[in-house]
């Protein structure tokens, strides 16, 4: 399998404009060979950011358009192992690698990043070029370089300085290789020397550790730990963890996976009519996502608090820019914890402008894109894409005169059984949000008539969205969809029939103690399968999260 | 005059926190605090009114007064658009007009810089000794000298000394309508008052038959330029109406004519940005508390006495309006709709002329030797009883605002030492 990787990188690292790695880890219902197979994922944009920022410095600029990332079902993190790079995308990496480089050598950053430069000891600068090509790789590439990739490193450093006339831009060129390398771009586990059989090496373990609790390359700490063999050991491993864990960064990395949970990067493409909803904008909506992210990490991380609150709780993270959207004063200039008191129509996660306004049209509601949201990101239930010839005729004609609120333009556009089928399982939570606009602000009426919020969750009858709020706090498919979630995060592909004891011993865990987010993530850092390579079956059976959790929610 | 009543001191103002919820809980509910409506103020324009034909006459700005004193050939050369500056410095060379920069920067205009006495400090504004002692230094005529353009500058000329140019008043006439937006101020109906749109009679607007012959404020009075064009944008006035059992019918409500810190934004139809939260400005002077009703809808208050700032590029002016009235109406998309009536003082609303400088003046079309003399003339209120003069004169400003919310720290400060004790 190592061959294999690296004869992968290699191929990659040869042919700039013909780059492209597909790989299947996270593929379903293809077979594969019965044994230990390395996750290889690529960086996403923001934990490209954080890398350059960690070892650079926050003030170095990452200019640049990235590939975008791809989510399988629901999580860019899946979707990362299942991604390559194509050639214009890797010309595109090439372009923010030599923008950062070009940064490193200014004469404010050079003494710092750099420290060394060829002299009197060093005519050539070939011991420098070798230093800084050391201390920077291993935290680029996440573990010690090989001594023949340091002198080849050194050795392009040299020529390159020739050809070019200057040791900086010699050694800056090696840099940009380095930062387009696969090495970098990609996490490719190593498997272990030692350990049993499908285990990968320490490196590749803090690799994943980090990752998963900070969404950044491992520190300084945490690389002496993978070179001392500390975390190969549970006690070391232990206090790498609760180190972690209880660092600011950790909040950082939950912030990483919510924001992947919940999707909330799709709020940098959204747009409202402004004539509609005036007071919406992209700062506003820029906002609302880190209302959301900042509520959750209040509750989660500051308080350690149950996830199941989440869809209870009136503390909301609040700025001056969302004032208007939810219809209050805000006294604090910056971030503040505004309560909102009982009675209030908003109430958890639910009522959140982020997660109102994403899942809506430009100009008008939608019941449907809620209510499919909500099954698919908080229940984990699959819902079919419409059929393309659906006509939507009565439920666009928001002025109509006789079907004056959504509830009923959508109940005539039930008429058409087929369409019936599917909007059954979405539309019935999606109007219990009616009472928040496209903008997720709140209204009572609709047209001048006053807005139905009735509706059932699993059979239960609600009437508002509090009443929604505290069945999806008492549901076991909400907490449940939240740890198999997690676990597809931190592993990056789906669950397969022979996770799911796993995943039933983590569900266990998390409800034992109190459905604390911290806990769970404590768990499966700890967890030595999470630092296996998964053994992908003979056959062609694997089966994803969502089929069994759809079985599990059919009850 | 009439009853122009002196409602509650404006030391006493500070000092009064109004009834229900206006001492605002950092944590309010969906739609703000109860029984409180809180708006802030995107328009404030005078008003006037009446039909095309009383508009028909307008008066002449600064420079066009001047051009029109010249010989005609003079006049000829100097008449077109492109001559403009070469028309300004012929006028300011005749006059003697000086305007002067205190400190670094581009304050627009014709100006130079100031030599400065050394006990004057960078920014900070000069008491009157030090504005005389800066004149006497950088050869100003004697008495003559006073800051403009939001005391960047030093100046002298006709709109910082109005009555020493008076031949540049030649060609004003004023409004001459009989029709005018309004209030009876009074209760009486006088020979010169007019009639509102609605047919009130006595209607008490000497500002309007002042200043209403200027094409810019005949322009305002265009609605849909008055939704439009934001005034002083940069401290907002505010309108805070509390203690409101019914909002179609109260007969007792709190107002508080406030001034925010915060600038006023538009949305992203480029309208006032609507429910933004404002805090207000510090200084306790522009606090104003009054009580008001709330018949059918339309909210009136008792007469105060109002501070209402005035703060833009080149304007910062605090016009006090005496004996004030609010009358305006809860609109059903929230807004609220109205006028403020009152007897505005001659020397707050010269203030803002005066800073005007010339050619600010000359920006927006105006004499300002015909204005200050016009509203010496017109005025109508509160007679000066050492001079026997009147010092303010009566007015009517519409305004257009949208709903929004008061941060008041003090309040907020108050309400929590009272939870300390």
């Amino acid at each position: 399998m190592k061959r294999r990787v690296s004869r992968m990188v290699l191929a990659a690292t040869a042919g700039a404009a013909g780059l492209s790695i597909l790989l299947s880890s996270a593929l379903p219902g293809k077979p594969g060979p019965a044994i230990p197979q390395p996750s290889v994922r690529r960086l996403t944009e923001a934990q490209y950011r954080n890398v350059i920022a960690d070892i650079f410095g926050s003030g170095v600029e990452v200019v640049g358009r990235f590939e975008p990332d791809m989510r399988v079902d629901g999580l860019a993190a899946v979707g990362s192992s299942a991604v390559s790079i194509t050639a214009s995308g890797l010309e595109q990496y090439d372009a923010i690698a030599r923008h950062v480089v070009a940064q490193v050598f200014t004469p404010e950053n050079r003494a710092r990043l750099v420290g060394c430069a060829p002299g009197a000891s060093d005519p050539d600068g070939g011991i420098c070029a070798a230093d800084v090509i050391k201390r920077i790789g291993l935290r680029l590439f996440r573990r010690p370089l090989s001594i023949g990739e340091v002198r080849a490193g050194v050795a392009e450093t040299l020529s390159a300085s020739d050809a070019l006339g200057n040791f900086d831009d010699g050694l800056g060129a090696t840099l940009v290789g380095m930062l387009t390398s696969p090495s970098f771009l990609f996490r490719i586990d190593t498997p272990g020397r030692s350990g049993p059989p499908g285990a990968i090496d320490a490196y590749s373990k803090a690799t994943r550790l980090s990752f998963l609790l900070w969404n950044t390359s491992p520190d300084d700490t945490l690389l002496a730990a993978a070179a001392s063999g500390a975390i190969d050991g549970p006690e070391g491993l232990r206090a790498e963890v609760d180190r972690m864990i209880a660092a600011p960064r950790f909040t950082d990395g939950a912030r990483a996976f919510f924001d992947d949970f919940l999707q909330l990067s799709d709020i940098d493409h959204l747009s409202k009519d402004a004539l509609i909803y005036p007071a919406f904008s992209t700062s506003v909506a820029a906002a609302t996502r880190e209302q959301t992210l900042r509520t959750i990490t209040d509750l989660l991380i500051d308080h350690r608090g149950d996830y199941r609150d989440l869809f209870t709780t009136r503390r909301f993270a609040m700025t001056r820019a969302l004032g208007p959207i939810y219809d209050i004063p805000v006294s604090q200039p910056g971030w503040s914890i505004h309560e909102f008191p009982a009675g209030d129509p908003r109430i958890g996660l639910l009522t959140q402008a982020s997660l109102l306004a994403l899942h809506a049209h430009p100009g008008r509601t939608s019941p449907t894109l809620r209510g499919k949201a909500i099954r698919e990101t908080l229940l984990c239930q699959k819902i079919p894409s419409p059929p393309a010839n659906v006509n939507f005729a009565v439920v666009q004609d928001v002025n109509n005169p006789t079907l004056k609120t959504t509830r009923q333009r959508l109940e005539a556009h039930l008429d058409d059984e087929e369409c019936a089928s599917c909007h059954k399982a979405t539309d019935g939570l999606g109007l219990g949000l009616e009472q928040f606009d496209g903008a997720g602000q709140f209204r009572r009426t609709e047209h001048d008539i006053p807005i139905d919020v009735t509706g059932k969750f699993d059979k239960v009858p609600f009437d508002g969205v509090a009443n929604l709020g505290q069945l999806f706090h008492d549901s076991p498919k909400v907490s449940e969809c939240l740890v198999s979630s997690v676990w597809r995060y931190a592993n990056g592909r789906n669950v397969q029939a022979e996770d799911q004891p796993a995943i039933d011993t983590l569900n266990r865990g998390f409800a034992t103690n109190g459905y604390r987010f911290v806990d769970l993530m404590r768990t499966i850092a700890l967890d030595p399968t999470f630092y296996a390579m998964q053994r992908l079956p003979a056959a062609g059976a694997i089966t994803t999260a969502r089929a069994t959790s759809s079985k599990r929610n059919a009850s | 005059m009439g009853k122009a009543s002196l409602c509650p001191a404006l030391a006493l103002a500070m000092l009064v926190l109004p009834k229900g919820g206006a001492t605002l809980a950092a944590d309010a509910p969906t739609g703000g605090p109860p029984g409180t409506r809180a708006f802030v103020v995107s328009g404030l324009f005078l008003s006037g009114g009446g039909d095309s034909e009383s508009n028909s006459v307008q008066s002449p700005g600064n420079y066009d007064v001047f051009l029109s004193l010249l010989p005609p050939a003079e006049r000829a050369e100097l008449s077109s658009p492109g001559k403009r500056r070469e028309l300004q410095k012929r006028m300011w060379d005749q006059f003697g007009f000086r305007r002067m920069n205190l400190w670094p920067g581009d304050f627009g205009g014709r100006a130079e810089a100031a030599k400065l006495p050394p006990d004057v400090k960078l920014h900070q504004k000069p008491t009157p000794e030090q504005i005389r002692a800066i004149a006497a230094l950088n050869g100003f005529p004697k008495d003559r000298g006073s800051l403009a353009y939001q005391d960047q500058t030093i100046a002298y000329s006709s709109c910082t000394n109005p009555y020493d140019f008076p031949v540049l008043a030649k060609g004003y006439v004023p409004y001459e309508g009989k029709i005018s937006y309004g209030m009876n101020l009074d209760g009486k109906v006088g020979s010169q008052d007019f009639t509102g749109p609605d047919g009130e009679k006595g209607v008490d607007n000497q500002l309007w038959r002042a200043v209403g012959s200027y094409k810019q404020n005949q322009e305002m009075n265009d609605p849909a330029l008055q939704e439009k064009v934001m005034l002083s944008a940069r401290a907002p006035m505010l309108i805070e109406v509390s203690g409101i059992d019914d909002p179609r019918n109260d007969p007792d409500v709190t107002v508080r004519v406030l001034t925010g810190a915060d600038a006023l934004v538009r949305d992203g139809s480029g309208k006032p940005l609507a429910r933004a939260s404002f805090t207000l400005d510090p200084d306790p002077s522009l606090v104003n508390v009054t009580h008001g009703h709330i018949v059918n809808g339309e909210l009136t208050t008792d007469p105060v006495d109002l501070h209402v700032v005035f703060r833009e590029q080149i304007i910062d002016n605090t016009r006090i309006v005496r004996g004030a009235v609010i009358r305006a109406k809860f609109k059903s998309d929230g807004s609220l709709d109205g006028g403020l009536f009152g007897y505005t003082t001659l020397s707050s609303y010269y203030d803002m002329i005066e800073h005007m400088t010339e050619d600010g003046a000359d920006n927006v079309g105006i004499s300002c030797v015909a204005i200050r003399l016009a509203i010496d003339k017109f005025a109508d209120g509160f007679r000066d009883p050492r001079t026997g003069r009147f010092t303010a004169i009566s007015s009517a400003m519409k305004f257009h605002a949208v709903p929004a919310f008061v941060i008041d720290r003090r309040a907020q400060t108050a309400s929590r030492a009272e939870g300390a004790q």
